[in-house]
């Protein structure tokens, strides 16, 4: 790359060194300067509308917007001097002259943009004695409401509607003092609701309908933890009283997604409090589950599992986990399965087949592993497969962003027509369940494609073999052979070429990385990796089992027909997605089910614990990208246990029985120094984690003289979920729920 | 929906007229409108489809646009102006004698749909105010008795014959003027191209495709000290010089006839007098520039001149003057003109080229300038109708001629509307340079009824006011500039001592709150905030420190906002504050001692 030119200005007498083109706004944020603004956005395209930031500039005539005006060697900016702050004094005078001062009431009152500045730049009387102008408000969904008296026109919302969401639902109405923000449907709107248009307003204009009249912001506490949904890792930040969650939003731009949130993030967290919610241990009398104590329900499920065991053998209990807990509660899980009942039946609903990228890759997967920043920052993306709009909103995002701000090429193949085709260099529709195909011609060349297909992959092929770079995005259509396809014909490109699959909930990667897989230890170890199992055995204890395990579906069929006499499931529906439909629980001898609602599975069990969510409880996941993060406790609901605990205490009462060992951790943490120091590739440092940032995980991994890997057809399998659904939470997700656009999209 | 086969062959013609389809969105609403007789659902849907546009940005576009309506509104849509130039000459009382004959206030409908009224700003007629329009038909000079007189033929169902030429641009030439621009006016026929012919009309596109290298043509627009006719006054030569020669991109020539400041109505005769000689000047400044396509962005009130200009460009194709190799020279220019619809701010030059794109007349952040990034992003000059028809003369009699008929710097001649108080309002051509006072005596024919002048609005009604006693100055660019003012567009209007300028400050107030676009805080929020001051004030509810804040409202406008239309406001309101003080303060004793006012009072 070539280096950039510096330019040195000098702003209120200091001098500061900045690339060529920075914005003057930008240079004097260097300097911890403020220059006030409303219309500026990082991100967004310039406006120059509010021109709060109107600084002095020698030699200039008049005042200069310092958003627009870029740095030059030179420059003598003055931010501060009595004709600056005449101007943003007379500007706030201006502004507030149609302006509402319902403050008191206003949902924004307490960390509103203009309530601050006009505390620190505005004057302290008001000269206008004129009527303002009023307009009703407006509602325009369940979940946004417009006040446009209190609206200053920044045109936040519309860009970022357009420009950040690319759906272009708002635009400016009318003209002059009369302008306002108007809906695409006349009179409300029809869009994605991610909600990002309330956040970005400065002022009260836009407010939710989720979170309004309910609060003063002082009111509450702030919590920063990670977006329970989809496998995307958005950092949310949850606003609490009386440990309720009252509203998600990231205004501080903290996260690997900055501001950006979808839906889901954003609304999707009213399942906590849902009247469906687990929150008593139930345990089975008959046909019917029945609220126990604690202590009932874990002696009960402790000593079933420790009787069957010692009746029928470790191999005859199956365990399934969650693509939502935690890595150390995954990590926990796969420990009892492996460690305490000596068995491989462990896995989890794969989404992904990150194993099969992993072992593609081979030693060279932890250099290959494409972050969500790096998806960004990528001159050329290749999306196979997926409609990330929808599945998965951050990538979408990065994308969307990428191309905006540094012309990012984008290439798609998909067997759907999807969004983002309007922002590709190329899109590339084959035939239903041709994905993987095209990924085999475009490695082989060989394969039956459909008419002219083959022709726009082999244009496909010219394009990316000039590229310097390219990030690799896939969806669930390549698993096993197919992903070693697609290593193999993107390792001849000449550019540097790094890969993200994409899975589908919020830790469903943490879930593999872990091991929750019956054919691998965790870091995606074989089974016979000598090293890895012997460094897990000496912190276990125990021996660690060499024969592979069933799969979930196989769990599943071996459950209904008797031959696995127990099964333990952590927040999983696995008889909803894998079993065969009227057999219900079929001849399975035991059920142990943690739960936030009585799921499908939740229903057949023999006890079900009552579980925290993610919003409830501490403890690290990891995002599709490989991107570790640690979960924050925002809410509280009385009566659930985090899994963490759960296995904990289970794990205490088969030690009584003489069955394992008790898991002696005393927090989250101190499972994630053991996973630190057993699996490869999670070594990474914990100041990053600790100050909220995300750590990338760097696989070490070694074939360890294996064939290629392969996964039988229909193990992967996509919940593909769209914007407004979410798995089991998304169910309970209210007011996600009754939007006419989670409907819509509901209808096939 | 299903067009006329009309509409629906203007609508497949527009569809593909554009580099991108977008700009048609803002024609393809005003002829649908002409048809439907208002924006229906349907029609936005059809108009998205054809153009891949969604709702919202049809609809965040057309609500920008006073021309263009959501409901119904009469067969006959009576505009009534009121701006300075009407209301110094009964457009006020006119207005509150429409109300009274159709029984409808503004902006409403009879109940038979025949008749709705709107009060409407400057539309172009002020040598021939008080002036209406009935849908796109002009009506000047117009009496109450000539009010009634037509709204009694339309209700019968007859169609009154609207002005022809404007009224004004006709007249005995004045001892003092030196037509150029002008010289064709009068002749029978002579926006058609025989005629034109017959009178040396592309003689100097041949010199200039035959003869010259574009250089050359530059140079010899630089010599004449041609200035932008439009209102800023920038040499124009300078301007093309401009353009990157070296850029890939195509370059384009737009011609801004959106002539809407307060005062002004010159550009309306040019064209539908000459319009083969802007035609002509078009491709020659393409041709400097090395452009091959060209628009004439015409306000959307002036559609009977559209038509005779499209007339003219049609024409102007069939003998070889547009189109693939003119004249053999193997240059090629194609030209096209474009509908406005009602938006004063799209006369600014970079709102224009987002209007011509079909958004919104909200003005582009500066720098960059057209002449590296003007339409679609694209190396563009843009010129005003009296700059680009100059430049024919230009080239025919070369720079320093042309030059020399004007004063150093301010070369040529002018085209100077003069409206208000004077026994012949008028557009005349004069010299650059001649004595205000000179010219309103001896060629505007004096103050009407013998009064006494009080004040004069130089070039059109963003500029400072003089006092009487301030118009002994030459009017070029410069020596106007150094007495306080501005030349601007050449619309002067003459105030005579009856006037009230409180009132008056109101009224240009009005049209400045009611055009301002809303982008930035200050034009938005000062111009709606002075216009109720002003109203508040004017109707004897002033407070003495409300003088002081509406020249300090003012002067916080002054250079803050986006784009020149808050100066645009702000200065002529400075002006009347501060020159006519003791109005204002007179107006605080319940009193307004100027006759005009009174009457107005009493109107309401």
């Amino acid at each position: 790359m070539a280096e950039t030119k510096l330019v040195k200005l000098k702003i209120d007498d200091r001098e500061v060194e900045v690339p060529a083109g920075t914005l003057v706004i930008e240079a004097t944020r260097r300097l911890g300067v403020e220059v006030p603004s409303f219309c500026y956005y990082p991100g967004l395209t310039l406006q120059a509308a509010c021109r709060m930031c109107l600084v002095e500039v020698e030699k200039m005539p008049k005042q200069q917007t310092a958003c627009t005006l870029v740095a030059t060697e030179g420059m003598v900016v003055h931010t501060s001097s009595d004709a600056v702050r005449a101007s943003r004094k007379m500007m706030l005078e201006f502004l507030l002259s149609n302006h509402p001062l319902d403050c008191p009431v206003c949902d924004k009152g307490g960390e509103c943009e203009l309530q601050d500045m006009v505390f620190r730049y505005g004057a302290d009387t008001s000269r206008f004695t004129e009527e303002k102008i009023h307009r009703p408000e407006e509602k325009w969904s369940d979940i946004v409401y417009y006040d446009s008296p209190r609206c200053i026109l920044c045109y936040r919302c519309v860009r970022v509607c357009d420009e950040g969401m690319d759906v272009k639902a708002l635009g400016v109405g009318m003209r002059g003092a009369h302008s306002i923000i108007i809906p695409n449907r006349e009179d409300h709107l029809e869009c994605e609701e991610c909600g990002m248009c309330i956040d970005i307003c400065p002022v009260g204009a836009l407010t939710s309908g989720t979170y309004r009249y309910k609060t003063r912001p002082w009111e509450m506490q702030y919590v920063s933890t990670i977006c329970t949904h989809c496998s995307n890792g958005c950092k949310t930040t949850l606003s609490v009283r009386n440990h309720e969650i009252l509203r998600a939003n990231n205004r501080d731009l903290s996260g690997i997604n900055k501001d950006f949130l979808c839906v889901k993030g954003r609304f999707g967290f009213d399942f906590t409090q849902h009247p469906e919610r687990l929150k008593q241990p139930l345990l089975r009398q008959g046909d019917k589950l029945l609220p126990v104590s604690w202590e009932q329900a874990a002696l009960a499920a402790a000593a079933k599992l420790h009787e069957l065991r010692t009746a029928h053998g470790g191999e005859a209990i199956g365990f399934i986990g969650s693509n939502r807990t935690t890595n150390e509660e995954n990590y926990l899980l796969q420990r009892l399965a492996r460690a305490t009942f000596g068995t491989n039946n462990v896995d989890h609903h794969r989404t992904a087949d990150y194993t099969g990228l992993v072992t593609a890759l081979g030693e060279r997967a932890g250099e290959a592993s494409l972050t969500m920043e790096d998806l960004y920052k990528s001159k050329a993306v290749l999306l196979i497969g997926n409609d990330a709009t929808k599945q998965n909103p951050l990538v979408a995002w990065q994308i969307r962003a990428g191309i905006r701000h540094f012309n990012a090429k984008l290439f798609l193949i998909n067997s759907e027509e999807i969004k983002l085709e309007r922002k590709a260099t190329q899109f590339i529709q084959v035939g239903r369940n041709q994905v993987a195909k095209a990924v085999r011609w475009l490695a082989t060349g060989q394969g039956q494609l459909d008419a002219g297909v083959a022709e726009k992959l082999s244009t496909l092929k010219s394009a990316l073999e000039a590229e310097g770079e390219l990030a690799i995005v896939f969806g669930s259509e390549l698993a096993g052979s197919s992903i070693a396809d697609l290593v193999g014909f993107a390792s001849k490109l000449p550019g540097k070429i790094r890969y993200m699959g994409l899975g589908d909930y919020a830790n469903s990667r943490g879930a593999a990385d872990m091991g929750l897989l019956p054919d691998r230890l965790p870091g995606y170890a074989y089974l016979d990796n000598k090293s890895v199992s012997d460094a897990l055995a000496k912190h276990w204890g125990a021996t660690v089992p060499t024969k592979p395990g069933m799969t979930a579906p196989e769990m599943i069929a071996a459950a209904q027909s008797g031959k696995l006499k127990a099964l333990y499931v952590v927040g999983a529906n696995p008889f909803a997605h894998f079993a065969k439909s009227g057999l219900g629980r079929g001849d399975l001898g035991f059920l142990v089910v943690h739960e936030l609602f009585l799921t499908e599975t939740a229903r057949l069990a023999d006890v079900v614990f009552p579980a925290c969510s993610a919003y409830e409880k501490e403890g690290s996941v990891t995002n599709t990208a490989g991107e570790i993060q640690l979960l924050h406790k925002a809410a509280e609901v009385m009566g659930t246990r985090s899994d963490f605990d759960l296995l904990r205490i289970l794990s205490h009462q088969l030690e009584k029985l003489g069955c394992g060992r008790a898991f002696h951790f005393k927090t989250p943490t101190a499972v994630f120094e053991e996973i630190r120091n057993t699996v490869p590739g999670y070594n990474v440092h914990p100041a990053g984690l600790l100050t909220g940032g995300a750590e990338p995980v760097k696989m070490q991994f070694s074939t360890n003289g294996h064939a290629p890997y392969d996964v039988p057809v229909e193990l992967i399998r996509s919940a593909n979920d769209n914007l407004f659904t979410s798995g089991t939470l998304g169910r309970f997700c209210t007011m996600m729920q009754s939007l006419p656009e989670a409907e819509a999209e509901a209808k096939p | 929906m299903e067009l006329s086969p009309k509409l629906a062959a203007k609508f497949d013609h527009l569809q593909s007229a554009y580099p991108v389809k977008r700009s048609a969105l803002i024609p393809m609403l005003m002829y649908g409108q002409d048809e439907l007789g208002y924006v229906s659902d349907e029609l936005i849907a059809e108009i998205g489809k054809r153009l891949d546009l969604n709702n919202v940005q049809i609809e965040e576009t057309l609500a920008y646009y006073s021309m263009l309506h959501r409901q119904p509104i009469g067969k006959h849509h009576v505009q009534v102006c009121t701006n300075i130039a009407c209301m110094l000459r009964g457009g006020t009382e006119l207005l509150e004698h429409a109300k009274k004959r159709l029984e409808i206030g503004n902006k409403q409908v009879t109940k038979d749909g025949v008749f709705s009224l709107e009060e409407v700003e400057c539309m172009g007629a002020c040598t021939g105010a008080p002036a209406i329009q009935v849908n796109y038909d002009f009506y000047e000079n117009v009496s109450t008795l000539k009010f009634d007189r037509l709204i009694e033929d339309l209700d019968k169902g007859k169609q009154p014959e609207p002005q022809g030429v404007i009224s004004g641009a006709l007249h005995e030439r004045a001892k003092s003027e030196t037509p150029l621009i002008s010289k064709k006016w009068g002749i029978q026929d002579s926006h058609k191209i025989d005629v034109a012919l017959q009178h040396g009309a592309y003689q100097a596109l041949e010199k200039a495709l035959k003869q010259m290298a574009p250089d050359s043509i530059i140079d010899e627009v630089k010599k004449s000290s041609l200035r932008g006719r439009g209102g800023a006054g920038f040499p124009t030569g300078m301007k093309w010089s401009f353009v990157p020669k070296d850029s890939p991109k195509p370059k384009y020539v737009i011609c801004n006839a959106d002539e809407s400041e307060p005062g002004t109505c010159k550009d309306r005769p040019l064209m539908e007098m000459d319009p083969h000689q802007l035609i002509e000047g078009m491709i020659i400044a393409g041709r400097a520039i090395n452009a091959h396509r060209g628009f004439i962005y015409i306000r959307g009130e002036y559609r009977y001149v559209l038509d005779i200009v499209d007339a003219a460009i049609a024409e102007a194709y069939k003998r070889g003057y547009l189109g693939k190799n003119i004249l053999g020279s193997g240059f090629d220019f194609d030209l096209l003109i474009h509908t406005g619809a009602g938006a004063y701010e799209c006369g600014e030059e970079s709102a224009l080229m987002e209007s011509l794109e079909g958004k919104r007349g909200n003005p582009r952040i500066k720098p960059p300038f057209p002449a590296v990034v003007g339409l679609y992003g694209c190396p563009t000059i843009i010129n005003n109708v009296e700059t680009l028809s100059a430049v024919p003369s230009i080239i025919l009699e070369g720079g320093e001629a042309y030059a020399n008929r004007g004063t150093p710097k301010n070369g040529g001649t002018r085209l100077l509307c003069v409206a208000g108080h004077v026994n012949k309002p008028g557009i005349y051509e004069i010299p650059l340079g001649m004595n205000m006072q000179k010219f309103i005596d001896e060629v505007a024919g004096g103050i009407r009824g013998g009064k006494k002048l009080k004040a004069v609005i130089p070039g059109g009604s963003s500029c400072p006011v003089f006092k009487a006693d301030e118009v002994d100055v030459a009017m070029d660019y410069d020596a106007v500039a150094k007495a306080g003012s501005m030349l601007g567009s050449g619309g002067m209007v003459v105030i005579d001592e009856d006037t009230c300028m409180v009132d008056m400050a109101r009224r240009i107030m009005h049209f400045y709150a009611h055009e301002s676009c809303g982008w930035c805080i200050p034009c938005r929020e000062g111009t709606s905030w002075l216009q109720k001051m002003l109203d508040r004030f004017h109707a004897g509810l002033g407070r003495t420190e409300d003088i002081d804040l509406i020249g300090e409202l003012s002067k916080n406008m002054l250079g803050r906002t986006f784009c020149p239309l808050g100066d645009a406001a702000a200065m002529p309101t400075i002006s009347i504050v501060t020159k006519f003080r003791n109005e204002f303060e007179d107006h605080l004793q319940g009193r307004c001692a100027y006759k005009s006012a009174e009457a107005l009072l009493s109107g309401r």
